[in-house]
């Protein structure tokens, strides 16, 4: 059956001439796992608010939307209230109570039903979704995985028919992330409920959606099996979030089944290629030193565990430098002792002479303090005393080098992630630091807007900038880095470059050195074994 | 919920009626006899609920607020038919001294009750009695108080953020206004934008839908019935003398002598026991608790 129907669905916002959805047709069988993809401001969310009556934009509408073969404008208030449940992209921001039980009992409260009932389903919830144990405790004190986790559940609780999500893991790191899609296909499994995921990272989700929708300025490009899709849509912005295995498949012009997973992938490369060496030359990192720390101690209380226990690492300059690790484990804290935003209470935080540091938080929007992108570019010019007109020709300068010159008259929270984290960027390089640090900037950014950072990062250390990032993300480390580190138990482990450090790792590293372990050596980017591939010529 | 406490552990509206009622009794007599019984009720539930650390915290404040109020009032209150001696040729009257000593009593009392009543009703069951009157109000109250650590760590975090970028770095007063004034505009640009998002949830979640009924974790048990009953009637025992006048006391001129009618006796038994609930509840769990410890 049928459970969601969409008959030439156009949209256009109020005031713009291009429509954001254009001609969007689509039905939904009921309990299938549907994914939407596609870049940023291809009308993704337009058209999963438009779904959900009570979040639909305002604008001019044409076509039909129908649920469970209704139409939408008919169903009532409760029924699409509970049958349609909604995730948003920021766990932080959907969570309404301060406690753990009220938000799971918010949904049902408002839908009026009896205590006991609701006592019942949310210690159900509680339970299905292994949050049973902090039932009591407030939401704030969550991780980011619990608060979406949290999320899932107290819209779960209301029991939905079709459920929509719209960039659910964005705010995650890869292992939380890696969590929530796991407990999406179980309910998808066990409850048969209907999933309709917008998503970037698709690493994890194509080889479990059903189908995958595709998206590209408003339109529907393709409305297939993810299979089917990576064998039609090759170089498309969007096929960069397509799985490695996906990805190496197309770039080799390959045919028959299409690998998605890392088990598929390798079986994909042990059949057609022969193991071989990886010759890639390494790049020389730096003797000059820019930044070092040494037997880093420190605690944010004086009763409190310590978070750093002798963290040591030492960043040579114009290097790229990755610090991975888990999360809450104390990563930022050593970026903020870098930066010298903390005193260690023991230990050593060296800059070459001179040499100034900056700091990219995690959360760019924390950096915009004005209405326009450029009035806060203004601000930070003359917070560090330059004059208006000399400020002026910077701005000129560093818009046109990051390619933000189209948003300075923007509001920097009307514009997308990876157009923000360039304008955040832009701001923290106008202080001309010589060391750069990242807090993960490649969260809640998407496939390409990574390339195009990745890009900036490179040419700034070709002009002597050193980089020391924090991140989870170990592919975007991998194909970046000059050499990577693990953070762990407050503690950095010895530093090694990018090949040796993830082709040693067996778990924590990139599907790339899953996929081809064994078969190339030391292949640990799709970069390294599509030129490993090549040189075999088959 | 607070575990450790098992009084506690009550339905929120027998807490209420009970604190409400303590609260009442002591905040509308000058009796000292009523005052001290319930500055001794209300000590005892704060000694047993206390740790030893808390309990020495807890006198480095009291006694010198103790102190302070039961001097203030002989210094600028001097009726009073017995001086005790001049200072700056202003009589200091017996009267005044124990006035000043009954004042403290209720306040240091009052005091200790109201802390009482912050330990046992935390906001879960704060909003409980909230949401029965009005459930949209308790949604918004529970929405607040998650508002305002939100905001305070926000602000840290963008304020760090700044520094980091070489805001706050002059340290001088006028400099820190306006980075802090950058921060808190700041501040209020992401509310608004994390408010549109809240909102979208709200509606997602039928927020709007017309229907919405209270839930609390809470039910009322029958314990929680005995201790409601046993608080009205408690009252209903106290309030003749109470309200009838046999318990008015004065200090000005003379010193009133304490009545000891059948009424007042009856007044200051029922009180005694009223104030006395939370500290033998307290005890009575504790003594099970080792029993049954001592069983296993």
């Amino acid at each position: 059956m049928e459970i969601l129907t969409l008959k030439n669905l156009s949209f256009t916002y109020p005031l713009e001439e291009k429509k954001a959805l254009d001609n969007v047709s689509l039905s939904v069988e009921e309990g299938e796992f549907i994914c939407l993809c596609g870049a940023s401001a291809c009308g993704k969310t337009t058209l999963m608010r438009l779904i959900k009556r009570e979040l639909a934009p305002h604008g001019t509408l044409s076509g039909d939307i129908f649920f469970c073969g209704k139409a939408q404008s008919e169903l009532s208030a409760h029924e699409s209230a509970s049958e349609i449940g909604y995730v948003l992209q920021s766990p932080e921001a959907q969570i309404v109570t301060d406690k753990v039980w009220h938000e799971l009992s918010f949904g049902l409260e408002n839908l009026g039903f009896s205590s006991d009932f609701i006592r019942l389903r949310i210690g159900e919830m509680a339970n299905y979704f292994g949050i049973a144990h902090m039932f009591g405790s407030s939401t704030a004190k969550l991780s980011g995985g619990q608060k979406q986790l949290l999320c899932l559940a107290s819209i779960m609780a209301m029991s939905p028919k079709l459920l929509l999500l719209d960039e659910p893991t964005s705010q995650l790191d890869p292992i939380a992330a890696a969590d929530f899609i796991a407990t999406l296909k179980k309910i998808n499994q066990e409850l048969g409920t209907t999933v309709i995921i917008a998503e970037h990272r698709l690493e994890d989700i194509f080889p479990i959606a059903d189908k995958v929708a595709v998206m590209e300025n408003g339109a529907l490009i393709a409305f297939d099996t993810p299979k089917n899709v990576c064998r039609k849509l090759k170089d498309r912005r969007t096929a960069l979030g397509f799985p490695v295995s996906a990805r190496i498949w197309q770039a080799l012009s390959a045919d028959g089944e299409v690998p998605l997973t890392v088990r598929e992938g390798r079986a994909f490369l042990k059949e057609n290629f022969s193991p071989r060496p990886n010759d890639i030359q390494e790049k020389r990192s730096q003797k000059d030193i820019a930044l070092s720390l040494s037997d880093i101690y420190f605690r944010y209380e004086k009763n409190s565990p310590d978070v750093l226990r002798g963290a040591s690492v030492s960043v040579g300059k114009g290097e790229i430098f990755c610090l991975l690790g888990a999360n809450g484990a104390g990563k930022t804290t050593v970026l903020r002792a870098a930066a010298g935003l903390i005193n260690p209470y023991r230990g050593k935080v060296k800059t070459a002479k001179g040499a100034k540091t900056a700091l990219l938080c995690q959360n760019v929007q924390d950096l915009f303090l004005k209405n326009t992108v450029r009035e806060d570019l203004l601000d930070i010019l003359a917070v560090h005393g330059i004059r208006k007109r000399e400020a002026e020709d910077k701005i000129i300068e560093i818009s046109n080098s990051l390619g933000i010159s189209h948003l300075l008259e923007k509001h920097p929270y009307d514009v997308s992630g990876g157009e923000a984290q360039k304008c955040a960027l832009a701001k923290v390089l106008l202080t001309e630091p010589d060391i750069l640090l990242l807090d993960e900037p490649t969260k809640a950014i998407d496939p390409a807007a990574k390339k195009e950072l990745a890009a900036i990062l490179h040419s700034l250390c070709q002009k002597g900038v050193t980089i020391f990032i924090v991140t989870h993300d170990v592919e975007f480390a991998a194909e970046n880095a000059n050499r990577c580190a693990l953070f762990f138990y407050g503690e950095i482990l010895p530093a090694s470059d990018v090949r040796t450090f993830f082709s040693a790792n067996n778990f924590y590293t990139t599907a790339a050195s899953r996929i081809s372990r064994g078969i190339f050596e030391r292949a640990v980017t799709e970069n390294d074994i599509l030129r490993l591939c090549g040189k075999e010529g088959k | 919920m607070n575990e450790r406490i098992a009084f506690a552990n009550f339905h929120p509206v027998s807490l209420f009626f009970y604190f409400a009622a303590v609260l009442i009794f002591t905040m509308f007599t000058q009796n000292p006899v009523l005052l001290l019984i319930s500055l001794f009720g209300a000590s005892l539930f704060a000694a047993v609920t206390s740790t030893r650390a808390q309990i020495f915290a807890d006198l480095k404040f009291y006694v010198p607020v103790f102190i302070v109020i039961s001097l203030t009032n002989p210094i600028f209150s001097h009726g009073g038919a017995t001086p005790l001696f001049f200072m700056n040729d202003n009589p200091v009257t017996l009267e005044a001294v124990l006035c000043g000593i009954d004042i403290a009593v209720m306040i240091v009392s009052v005091m200790l009750v109201c802390k009482a009543f912050s330990k046992v009703m935390e906001s879960d069951k704060l909003l409980c009695l909230f949401g029965k009157a009005a459930p949209k109000l308790a949604a918004v109250l529970s929405m607040s108080l998650r508002f305002i650590p939100l905001f305070k760590r926000k602000f840290a975090q963008i304020k760090e953020a700044q520094t980091a970028l070489g805001y706050f770095k002059s340290g001088s007063l006028s400099e820190s206004l306006m980075s802090n004034a950058r921060v808190f505009s700041a501040l209020v640009t992401w509310a608004l934008e994390n408010g549109a998002d809240t909102a979208d949830s709200l509606s997602a979640r039928g927020y709007d839908a017309g229907t919405r009924k209270s839930f609390s974790l809470f039910r009322f048990k029958k314990q929680d019935a005995v201790l409601l009953i046993l608080t009205l009637a408690l009252s209903a025992a106290v309030l003749p003398g109470f309200a009838g006048g046999s318990l008015d006391f004065d200090f000005y001129p003379y010193i009133t002598v304490p009545g000891t009618d059948g009424l007042s006796l009856i007044s200051y038994s029922a009180f005694g026991v009223l104030s006395l609930i939370p500290f033998i509840f307290e005890v009575k769990e504790a003594l099970h608790w080792k029993y049954l410890r001592s069983k296993i």
